[in-house]
């Protein structure tokens, strides 16, 4: 199996036209404004968003597949609980409005055991669920769509320095033979009777039970490292401010897109701070009995 | 590409050079001294562990910088001493090409790798763009020049790992070591560059092992090194009798003129003889093909048996197929169209775990395999994966431990042994399994001559395989010690069969990129009734 990044080159797409600059700059304004608000009608356009950019970057279902349906087993699952037992949301509202409680037809030491669903713990999950895939979306794109070899000039022209800019270019070139090596170290042990997937036992003896990938990957990854510190010493790296051959110019769309991110991120802290940023729950469902009252 | 300059002088002058590492007791290398004229390639050559390694390091400058040690002694790179230069100049005089390209190569793309050296230097961008094309034009790979470096094949990186060394203008070159991965064909390409380079003023120093390969540019001077200390510097010629030939591969002739002076070593002869009329095959291919995209096969139509008896040399160029082969062989991987059978059983059926029980694969380098703590447990491991009874497992590995001489070592750690004994803890692991087939993926790359040798008469006279299958660059691996010889090219079975039939065939050696050694050459001439080949000190007493 070969071990590749993600990146493909797709033309004509949008995301993929922009500068990465700009488009790690608006990721931020992106991130800013969504953390800033739970209200669902404020988090509806940043969804809009998110899904114009995932609909214009040309990715395939098959190559995103594997993270598409993590993202939705993982959000699903939380926003599933937090529905059910409104974990995390009580910060959010003081008084529930009961919706629908289904009461357990049994006791246990004098308890009843009660589900309910009201309407704070409703829009308090549909919430977080728009939110962590909102996210979730803007951020599967990165390694898509962001070209390998763009990120240490990117970084470099967001003002950090050169070894940390360089160390970013270094880890994308990296990553695919790390990748390799790791898939030797299994085809290895696996001829060696080893099956992972039959890994036994609690957390800690599975973990243990991971020493045959684990070690063997660690010491040539080290061991590897040497030569990699010796290349770059035999050429001169870090002696002096070093010049990127690759250069990026900001374009118009690059610029309109930084604005807009900009104004995104204004706008949705001043919401904030004015406290239109907190859950939203219609007056429709506040009509319902309170709980405990 | 370079400035030429006078002949006459030394580029290079080494004067009284001694060096300690700081964590070692012992010096790496003692009172060496030399000198190197421009346009001169001189062949550093010895046994692993002889010095050569620091010698590069104190000439490159990365000791005392980057290695830190007692350096005694003075170095003088045109004419000036380095004691106290800045690594950053050292580098715009020597260049250093590493052993392995792939640690070397930093750039996702060629045109970023080859620029690297350039963009440190703080060079203006229109320089940078023109030198590095220059030097991506100069050694014929501009096709390459937006590829991905990772994607590149081994003499592809070779090629785009000294392009970038030469795009910084250097006037000595350093290369450690640069046919070690290299297919035959490839290894003559990266050769003639390096003559070519030379012939032009640049002055060349070379590692390597394949002292026989080299010798084909005809280098100026040979240094050879042992124990780190400097046994013999002068022209080729002399070096035959002036070193022990077992330590360095030189070529064929040579080694027979020095073997008819000295007292016979005793023959190696297999344990493996091949079977007449042979058994039911071990392992069968039945038309298998393979690719990892539909679109992209990789093998092509693969039919053929493994016996017992068999020792089978699996040769051809890089990237033609011969470890995807090997992993069907041991269930890795299964055929997309055809099937492999293993004693009968379809691999489709069978886990890679009960394949292992019947073929043990021992990869090309140890370290991706050796995790215990101890070499016991090291050994334990693959029975135990395989449930054998734990009173079964311990006299695995105890015959294990004998069979390839570690009795003794149980208890150390496999990673802090020696390559050569690493070697042998994944051999051992091998037996402990009682994997009937061995399977070896180069088992020889990047050791010394003398190693080479002691490492497969081991192998071949261990008992307890009934069939060794290795895959290997080296054309005198299979002459010596083969039986049978598979040659794959561009994922066909080009050829398949007695290693005379399949390497007589000069036209079909030479579409499969292999290179006739002298060792081959020699053998063929001699009358086809002789049976088997020979090695060079059987040759001596043969005539």
């Amino acid at each position: 199996m070969l071990v590749t990044w993600r990146y493909h080159h797709r033309p004509k797409s949008f995301v993929q036209s922009l500068d990465p600059r700009a488009w790690l700059i608006f990721f931020g304004c992106f991130l800013v404004a969504t953390v800033m608000t739970w209200d669902l009608r404020l988090l509806l356009p940043l969804l809009g968003v998110a899904l114009f950019f995932i609909f214009s970057s040309r990715l395939t279902w098959r190559e995103t597949r594997r993270a598409w349906l993590f993202i939705t087993g993982f959000v699903v699952f939380f926003s599933g609980l937090t529905l059910l037992t409104g974990r995390g949301g009580m910060e959010h509202y003081t008084v529930e409005h009961v919706l629908a409680a289904a009461r357990a037809p049994f006791s246990l030491f004098g308890w009843t055991p009660t589900l309910t669903v009201s309407a704070e713990r409703l829009m308090f999950a549909a919430s977080m669920l728009v939110r962590v895939f909102s996210l979730a979306s803007m951020t599967i794109l990165i390694p898509y769509c962001i070209n390998p070899a763009q990120y240490g000039v990117a970084f470099r022209g967001l003002g950090l320095p050169d070894k940390f800019a360089y160390a970013m270019d270094l880890t994308m070139r990296f990553i695919p033979t790390f990748g390799r090596d790791f898939q030797l170290t299994m085809d290895a042990q696996r001829a060696r009777g080893y099956e992972l997937e039959k890994l036994e036992g609690g957390l800690f003896a599975q973990v243990r039970k991971l020493a045959p990938l684990l070690v063997p990957v660690t010491i040539h990854a080290i061991a590897g490292s040497e030569d990699i510190i010796d290349a770059m010493d035999l050429r001169a790296f870090g002696v002096q401010p070093r010049t990127w051959l690759l250069q990026l110019v900001y374009q118009r769309r690059d610029q309109i897109l930084i604005a807009l991110g900009v104004m995104m991120m204004v706008a949705y802290t001043a919401l904030s701070l004015i406290g239109f940023g907190r859950l939203w729950v219609p007056e429709a469902l506040q009509a319902f009995p309170v709980l405990g009252g | 590409m370079t400035t030429p300059v006078p002949a006459s002088v030394p580029l290079v002058n080494v004067a009284g050079l001694s060096f300690r590492y700081r964590d070692r007791d012992t010096l790496a290398i003692q009172d060496i001294s030399f000198e190197v004229p421009a346009g001169e390639v001189l062949l550093v050559a010895g046994a692993s562990g002889c010095g050569k390694t620091t010698l590069i390091r104190c000439l490159n400058g990365l000791i005392p910088r980057s290695y830190k040690g007692e350096l005694q002694g003075r170095i003088e790179l045109l004419g000036q001493d380095t004691a106290s230069m800045p690594l950053a100049r050292i580098s715009q005089m020597v260049g250093t090409v590493l052993q392995d390209p792939e640690r070397q190569i930093l750039g996702t793309r060629v045109l970023y790798e080859v620029a690297f050296g350039l963009e440190n230097l703080s060079l203006p961008r229109d320089e940078i763009r023109e030198r590095a094309e220059q030097a991506l034009a100069y050694l014929n790979i501009m096709d390459l020049r937006d590829r991905e470096t990772f994607h590149l094949s081994g003499g592809e990186k070779q090629k785009v790992a000294l392009a970038g060394v030469l795009a910084m203008r250097p006037r000595i070159l350093i290369l450690d070591e640069p046919l070690a991965s290299l297919d035959p064909a490839s290894a003559y390409e990266t050769l003639d560059f390096v003559r070519q380079l030379a012939d032009e003023g640049m002055t060349v120093i070379m590692i390597e092992h394949r002292v026989e390969d080299v010798l084909r540019i005809r280098p100026d001077r040979v240094l050879f090194m042992s124990e780190g200390r400097l046994r013999y510097l002068g022209v080729p010629e002399g070096m035959a009798g002036a070193i022990d030939t077992r330590e360095v591969k030189l070529p064929a002739s040579q080694i027979i003129a020095r073997a008819r002076t000295e007292p016979p070593e005793p023959t190696v002869v297999p344990l493996l003889q091949p079977e007449d009329p042979p058994s039911a095959p071990i392992v069968r291919f039945e038309h298998a093909s393979f690719g990892y995209e539909p679109s992209l096969p990789v093998l092509h139509d693969i039919s053929l048996d493994i016996h017992r008896g068999d020792i089978v040399a699996v040769l051809g160029p890089n990237g033609a197929g011969k470890t995807t082969l090997i992993k069907h062989a041991i269930g890795l991987l299964k055929p997309t169209e055809g099937r492999v059978l293993v004693d009968g059983r379809d691999t489709r059926q069978l886990s890679v775990a009960q394949v292992a029980a019947t073929l043990g694969y021992v990869f090309q380098s140890p370290s991706h395999m050796l995790f215990a703590p101890t070499v016991h447990d090291e050994l334990a491991f693959g029975p135990r994966n395989l449930h054998h009874d734990p009173a079964q497992i311990e006299k695995e590995v105890i015959h294990a431990l004998d069979v390839v001489n570690l009795r003794g070592m149980e208890n150390d750690p496999p990673l802090a042994l020696s390559f050569g004994q690493q070697k042998r803890v994944s051999i051992a692991a091998v037996l402990a399994m009682r994997s009937r087939v061995l399977v070896m993926d180069e088992p020889t790359a990047g050791q010394d001559y003398r190693n080479v040798l002691d490492f497969m008469d081991a192998i071949v006279q261990m008992p307890g395989f009934e069939a060794i299958l290795f895959i290997t660059h080296d054309v005198d691996l299979a002459v010596i010690y083969a039986n049978r010889v598979l040659l794959v090219s561009g994922g066909w079975l080009a050829a398949d069969g007695a290693p005379r039939a399949v390497l007589g065939d000069a036209e079909r050696l030479r579409r499969c990129r292999i290179v006739p050694t002298s060792l081959l050459e020699l053998n063929l001439q001699r009358p086809t009734s002789a049976g088997r080949f020979l090695r060079a000190e059987e040759l001596a007493r043969a005539a």
